[in-house]
């Protein structure tokens, strides 16, 4: 056997990124991928893709390439992994071979399509847990950097976003170094847990030896469970989260709350900020607590998710009206993180978090919480005086922060053979 | 569970689905803890009440309704709420609470002191055992949540290092568990003998003031519970004592202190839902699970990690057992009567675009 090439990635990454800026329709794209991909024989080809037809649910693609990359204001899918590296690439271009693999990897497995077929005598192109055909099932693959990608070692420091620190303990973290912090961090997410599995398993293999994985988390969203369609799912707390977004369709609001614009890197323009929490939830301590006090602690009716005091989930709770918390407690985990004034109004982002369940701790309780994700504009404005005002609220005593990170989401892959983050090595 | 329990609960399901459990509690009111919802929805359909018949929370209070020596409210009718223990009712409970936690910090002292002098004479293994001992000393306090100038007190003894600005080595690292880091990682012993000593000094103003502090009813009945949960959260997790793995010790010290807090309370605690009898039961129960582990590890509590696989599965058990039982005593000791949320005014609302 041929002594294994450490730096493999740039074998295994057979296609370049493709797709119009912003617009790539999925099943053009998936079509495109197939395309680029080693043929199959004709039958195979027909019998796969009829395969692929019939599972309808599995069909929705996101298009990798655009002026903002997914998995940011994209529709929350079921399921999602994230996973933390740290590079060891020798060398600076060697880091951006390997970004370049990462997202042309990240391409062929969002877009679908057919695995290539090597010769027998050669280890898979793909692993194959799909099947020889990849659905796309909504995957969207998210690339973030951390703060210390921008120290000494690649000659990127003068380039680090202005606010990309490593994430500060708060007063309440036990912060786990295995689980805190990365060089990168990529967001996967899609409809089912295999599709998510997968590609965590494919990207992993396409960097091998260059980005090592640090930390890693699974999380997953509650079913739609109504009673419209509306309805936010709930966390683990029981409780509806992420009733006060504010509207990812708004893209004028999401200029001012979500993308980074002028007056930060040049090359950080339409990105975004991703922090990132692991969260721990004392469940079993929760489920001892008396139903009122935990409706008090949130400031929200636990069945239908509406202010207290209301009836419909999405009800305005005006604070204006109880200025002294006879109704909702000044100290309610909704009145902290949203006062709802104008003062405070461009402290909003985008939350976009997943419960997770990884087993047991050690004193036999089980190990549930959150994957708390926001996406900010600007950390400083946005996030950081928002947790400062909650490391007063009463639920600290049912929440451990754990981990997590400070991650920059650099503007997607733009135009043909572009890839996340070509930005920062163009000079 | 007994099988005792469960028993009782089964023949009370003609009961619960009858809807007997909804007569007691009115609309937004939360009285012992059962939600109206549950009951009401199972009015009619008995299959919604075999869940939680059967769990020991909603047993404890089943035993509010006279039976199996459970004691009914102050009437003998079942029909009737259990009246609010007064404010006042809280006073004496406190005042003992106070006076033993003094006592406790004084008994204290002599343990630092003992520390102090191993760590001066490079004594490891003398200095680890005097540091066991205040860390109980201190736990057996029950978990001084204070606030105001007691709360940094507080950080200052038993401080963790984890929201610290550079953890271990923040400047503001100090008390019984930056003495633990040092005994537990080999840390040279001389340096420590001043953090002994701040600890002692913080120790005896702690002391000073709690006697000033007030506690309300409401967080005094807490207490009871949150003494264990936080022991079960921070201390057999290991997240509190990652060098020593005290956490047996640690929920012990727990147990002593949720002991002498309900101690405390069993005169108010008397013909209310029939919670103490069932409280004094699972606290003997962990009690006697913490002998038996001492027992097995030649008469001392054995560390975390060396609990054996059984043997830290019983614990826990042991621990979610009075944890269940001991959650009910706040419910059974409402100071004041559940008052129902009031509304948005109809005109003021409004539904977000």
């Amino acid at each position: 056997m041929k002594p294994l090439n450490r730096r493999a990635f740039l074998a295994r990454s057979t296609i370049a990124v493709g797709g119009a800026a912003g617009v790539t329709a999925g099943l053009a794209s998936a079509e495109r991928a197939r395309a680029a991909l080693v043929p199959l024989t004709a039958e195979d080809a027909s019998n796969d893709a009829g395969a692929a037809a019939s599972a309808t649910d599995l069909s929705t693609s996101r298009p990798f390439a655009g002026v903002h990359q997914e998995g940011v204001l994209t529709p929350k899918p079921a399921h999602a992994s994230l996973v933390a590296l740290d590079s060891f690439a020798p060398d600076r271009a060697t880091l951006a071979q390997a970004l370049k693999a990462l997202s042309g990897r990240a391409q062929e497995l969002t877009a679908g399509g057919p695995i290539p077929l090597l010769e027998v005598d050669a280890p898979p192109a793909d692993s194959g847990i799909l099947g020889p055909v990849n659905a796309p099932d909504a995957l969207t693959i998210t690339i973030g950097f951390g703060a210390s990608l921008f120290d000494g070692r690649y000659g990127l420091a003068s380039q680090r976003p202005a606010e990309l620190i490593p994430m500060p303990s708060f007063p309440v973290d036990q912060l786990d170094p295995t689980l805190t912090h990365g060089d990168l961090l990529i967001q996967i997410c899609a409809q089912h847990r295999d599709t998510v599995v997968h590609a965590l398993r494919e990207l992993l293999r396409t960097v091998r030896g260059t980005l090592q994985q640090r930390w890693a988390i699974d999380g997953f969203e509650g079913a739609g469970r109504g009673p419209t369609k509306q309805s936010n799912p709930r966390n683990l707390f029981a409780f509806r989260d992420g009733t006060a977004n504010p509207p990812a369709d708004d893209a004028a609001l999401m200029n001012q709350l979500t993308w980074v614009g002028g007056g930060d890197q040049r090359w950080a323009v339409g990105g975004t900020y991703q922090v990132v929490r692991i969260i721990r939830m004392h469940v079993e301590f929760w489920d001892r607590v008396a139903l009122r006090e935990q409706e008090n602690m949130i400031g929200r009716s636990r069945d239908t998710g509406a202010p207290l005091g209301g009836t419909n989930e999405f009800e305005d709770p005006r604070f204006d009206l109880d200025p002294n918390g006879k109704r909702i407690p000044l100290t309610a985990h909704m009145r902290l993180a949203n006062p709802r004034t104008p003062a405070t109004a461009n402290q909003r982002m985008i939350r976009r978090g997943f419960n997770y369940h990884r087993g047991f701790d050690k004193a036999g309780q089980l190990d549930q919480g959150l994957v708390f994700i926001a996406f900010n504009q600007a950390p400083s404005r946005q996030f950081v005086p928002v947790q400062t005002r909650l490391n007063q609220e009463p639920m600290i005593d049912y929440i451990t922060p754990i981990g997590g990170g400070y991650f920059f989401v650099p503007p997607g892959a733009q135009s043909q053979g572009d890839w996340v983050g070509s930005g920062l090595f163009l000079t | 569970m007994p099988r005792g329990r469960t028993a009782l609960a089964l023949g009370l399901a003609a009961l619960l689905a009858a809807g007997f459990l909804a007569v007691f509690v009115g609309p937004g009111g939360h009285s012992g803890g059962v939600s109206a919802a549950p009951a009401s929805a199972s009015a009619g359909a008995p299959a919604l009440a075999t869940y939680s018949e059967q769990a020991p929370h909603v047993a404890s209070i089943l035993n509010a309704y006279g039976v199996e020596g459970g004691v009914r409210g102050e009437s003998g009718n079942p029909a009737d709420p259990l009246p609010p223990v007064s404010a006042a009712a809280f006073a004496a409970p406190v005042a003992a609470y106070e006076r033993f936690s003094v006592r406790q910090l004084q008994s204290m002292q002599p343990d630092i002191a003992q520390l102090q002098a191993a760590l001066a004479a490079g004594n490891r293994g003398a200095a680890e055992a005097a540091w066991r001992s205040a860390y109980a000393d201190y736990l057996e306090l029950g978990g001084v949540y204070l606030e105001g100038p007691v709360a940094s007190l507080n950080q200052a003894i038993d401080g963790t290092p984890g929201g610290l600005p550079g953890g271990v080595a923040s400047r503001r690292f100090t008390g019984l568990h930056r003495l633990e880091y040092g005994l537990w990682t080999g840390q040279a012993l001389a340096p420590l003998v001043p953090v002994a000593e701040r600890l002692s000094a913080n120790v005896s103003q702690l002391a000073r003031l709690l006697p000033g502090t007030t506690i309300s009813p409401l967080d005094y009945a807490t207490r009871a519970h949150e003494i264990l949960e936080d022991a079960v959260r921070d201390l057999l997790s290991g997240t509190d004592v990652p060098w020593s793995g005290e956490g047996v010790l640690g929920t012990s010290a727990g147990l002593t202190a949720t002991t002498e807090i309900v101690g405390t309370l069993a005169p108010l605690l008397k013909n209310r839902e029939g919670v103490l009898p069932v409280v004094n039961t699972e606290l003997a129960g962990l009690r006697s699970t913490l002998s038996g582990l001492a027992a097995a590890h030649g008469g001392r509590l054995p560390t975390n990690s060396e609990l054996s696989q059984e043997q830290s599965e019983r614990l826990d058990a042991a621990t979610g057992q009075a944890l269940e039982a001991l959650a009910q005593v706040p419910g059974a000791l409402e100071a004041a009567p559940a008052q129902a949320t009031p509304q948005i005014p109809a005109s003021a609302a409004q539904i977000d675009p």
